[in-house]
């Protein structure tokens, strides 16, 4: 679990440059935040992920928990999520047969990342033909403090719904005409407390299920 | 920025009211003219100093060739982007020398959207050294250390010696005491969107380029209001953003060839014969990843801060967060070779990215004669890599540590284990202190160092 914990810390800090960013004097700094994106990425994929199934990447910069090797074992009491997003089959089932579903989806998805939050259930795909959008905006997060991390991964969002204003509005500070279309699954809708975003820039929380359908603070987002 | 006490005593009682004295006199670039005579560094406030070499004379034989103040002026204010509420650092990126011509020195220098061309002629730029031989002390801004040191690398059969000499405390002189009126020749400006985050010098010396974050362009010295797009690398759409460019320079010798390196740990070299936009490139070098070494990190440790032709044109060299590698041109699937700048660091990478040093940009220079490359660490800390014995070694530009005539000693991190005596271990490194910036004569043993907003020259004694 201890790959969760440092994931979710490197996802926190993330969003947070990426917030603080904009204060930035000469503007904000492409190459930099284009980086902390990517480390977002990653660490929300790893955050994301079956426990049984191999993270990717491993968490060898904290140098605690190890790497997890593939082919890690899915034993386990715990609830697991399987990469393929049938939540049904994970939470329901138990044993053997989860242990099985969970090899076979952590060997479907050993291969590169980008592949393993695309396998959802089929009521749940938004743009399964889409490729994974870089997270290259900045995000409000609602604050739910103390709330239990909720292993659901039924619905392993995009990051564009994650993050929802466009980075095509590099040249103009208003995002507010370029946020995606609202997606299948309602993944990415209007957001709904902007207001609430921008009174409490300070707190910046990564819980999963908030992750995974965050909506966009158009007034708190500023495009690259 | 933290400097040592005893400057941080005497720049206290000087201190201008302005909040951002201390930040503004952060170095920001090094670089020698092509005979080394001259000395440029910008700095984060926008200025450029100029610093010049004494000639030699018969009477002050251990005053060979020491550098002082030449000039200074400001070369780029703070701007306000009003479309885009953006305000426009004037931080000096890079400085780029010409060739010197008849009787005029000319430099490239950019802050982040516009590149200027400034001239010295007799007059117009240059203070008149002789004022500046025996001045008063009015604010030490940019001290000027010299040191002697002998290090060697080895009691082998080939031991690489540098002696650096050191004189008596040269009276700092405070930049804006010497500012002159300075305007630029040519103001290249308009043509970048994103940062500038090199300029390079064309073999032609009629052409330069510029490259940002997406885009390269191409100028003519001449042409301000024009310049042509010869890389392009920007996505339809953004959101299909992966990589950016880092760095850009043009070939030493081959007018028509450049490279630059991206975010992603490769380089393209381009031939501008091929096409007018060259955004296919004629190599590609790129090095598979260790997945041995993944991390949540491994992006931004491979993305690419420096890239240098040798002065021979035969290979380049690139600086990522933890190595140095050089290329051969002609081998593109690997470096030739791979120096450990830092390794100890791999295992904090997660610290590192929390206080942002790991998106420090170090670069690197070559010598002249491409035997030794030299690049920064951090507590002030700088390696020189030498090519042919292996050897490399650790040096500290810090003036506590370097009392007259003083021998500097080789610099070791401890990584593990028992730490010895002159050891300093990985946790108590101050990465404050970093070096990001260097730049070697380009034909003598002799290394501008900048540490924060200290100058370090080191020159090697011929005995």
């Amino acid at each position: 679990m201890e790959f969760k914990l440092e994931a979710h810390r490197i996802v926190s800090i993330s969003l947070g440059k990426i917030y603080s960013a904009r204060g930035q004097r000469g503007g904000l700094k492409l190459h930099k935040n284009l980086l902390v994106s990517l480390v977002l990425r990653s660490a929300r994929q790893v955050y994301l992920s079956e426990p049984g199934c191999p993270p990717e990447p491993p968490p060898a910069a904290s140098g605690r928990g190890g790497p997890r090797l593939p082919g890690a074992d899915c034993e386990g009491p715990r609830p697991r999520r399987c990469c393929c997003g049938c939540s049904c089959c994970c939470a329901a089932a138990g044993g053997e047969a989860n242990r099985a579903d969970c090899a076979a989806a952590a060997e479907a998805a050993a291969p590169p990342p980008p592949h393993c939050p695309r396998k959802r259930s089929a009521g749940e795909r938004g743009q399964a033909g889409s490729p994974v959008k870089k997270p290259r905006r900045e995000v409000e997060e609602e604050p739910p403090p103390g709330e239990q991390e909720d292993m659901e991964t039924g619905n392993v969002a995009s990051l564009i719904s994650i993050f929802g204003s466009s980075f095509s509005g590099l040249l103009s500070k208003e995002p507010k005409g370029r946020r995606r279309a609202p997606l299948d699954g309602g993944e990415a809708t209007v957001a709904t407390t902007p207001t609430d975003a921008a009174a409490e820039p300070g707190q910046i929380c990564c819980d999963e299920p908030v992750l995974r359908t965050l909506n966009p603070w158009s007034t708190a987002i500023v495009a690259f | 920025m933290e400097e040592d006490v005893e400057t941080r005593k005497i720049s206290s009682s000087f201190l201008r009211d302005h909040s951002y004295a201390t930040e503004a006199d952060i170095i920001s670039t090094v670089e020698f003219n092509h005979t080394g005579e001259l000395l440029a560094t910008g700095d984060k406030g926008g200025r450029v100093v100029i610093f010049q070499r004494e000639q030699e004379s018969k009477n002050q034989p251990h005053r060979r060739g020491e550098y002082n103040v030449y000039s200074t002026f400001q070369s780029h204010e703070p701007e306000f982007d009003y479309l885009k509420s953006l305000e426009i650092e004037e931080k000096i990126n890079k400085i780029r020398w010409l060739p010197q011509q008849n009787a005029a020195y000319f430099l490239l220098s950019t802050n982040d959207k516009t590149v200027k061309l400034w001239k010295d002629e007799d007059g117009e730029w240059r203070m008149g050294s002789r004022c500046l031989r025996a001045p008063t002390m009015v604010e030490p801004v940019s001290p000027l250390c010299r040191v002697l040191v002998r290090v060697r690398w080895g009691s082998g059969t080939c031991p690489w010696v540098l002696t650096l000499c050191l004189s008596s405390q040269v009276p700092v002189l405070r930049p804006m005491d010497l500012m002159v009126e300075a305007t630029p020749r040519r103001v290249f400006a308009n043509a970048h969107t994103y940062h500038i985050n090199s300029i390079s010098v064309n073999s032609d010396y009629e052409t330069y380029m510029s490259a940002d974050d997406l885009r390269i362009n191409l100028w003519n010295f001449e042409i301000t209001n024009q310049s042509f797009n010869i890389v392009d690398i920007k996505p339809a759409n953004m959101e299909e953003l992966t990589e950016v460019i880092t760095a850009a320079e043009f070939h030493p010798h081959h007018c028509n060839t450049f490279v630059y390196s991206s975010s992603k740990g490769t380089i393209r070299l381009c031939d501008m014969r091929t096409s007018a936009l060259c955004d296919r490139h004629a190599k590609f070098f790129e090095e598979p990843e260790d997945p041995s070494n993944r991390s949540f990190f491994s992006e931004i440790i491979s993305s690419i801060s420096d890239v240098k032709f040798s002065h021979s044109g035969r290979y380049i060299m690139t600086r990522d967060y933890l190595t140095v590698k050089v290329w051969d041109l002609n081998m593109e699937n690997r470096p030739i070779e791979t120096y450990q700048v830092h390794d100890y660091l791999r295992s904090k990478l997660c610290s590192l990215y929390e206080n942002d040093c790991i998106f420090d940009k170090f670069e690197c220079v070559w010598n002249g004669s491409d035997s030794v490359i030299m690049t920064g660490s951090y507590n002030n800390f700088f390696r020189m890599f030498d090519r042919n014995t292996k050897r490399d070694v650790t040096l500290e530009a810090s003036r506590e540590n370097s009392k007259p005539r003083a021998i500097l000693k080789p610099r070791k991190v401890c990584v593990g284990g028992k730490r010895r005596k002159d050891e300093i271990s990985v946790d108590s490194l101050d990465f404050s202190k970093k070096i990001l910036h260097t730049a070697w004569h380009p034909a003598e043993n002799i290394i501008a160092v900048a540490a924060t907003n200290n100058l370090y020259i080191f020159q090697d004694k011929v005995n």
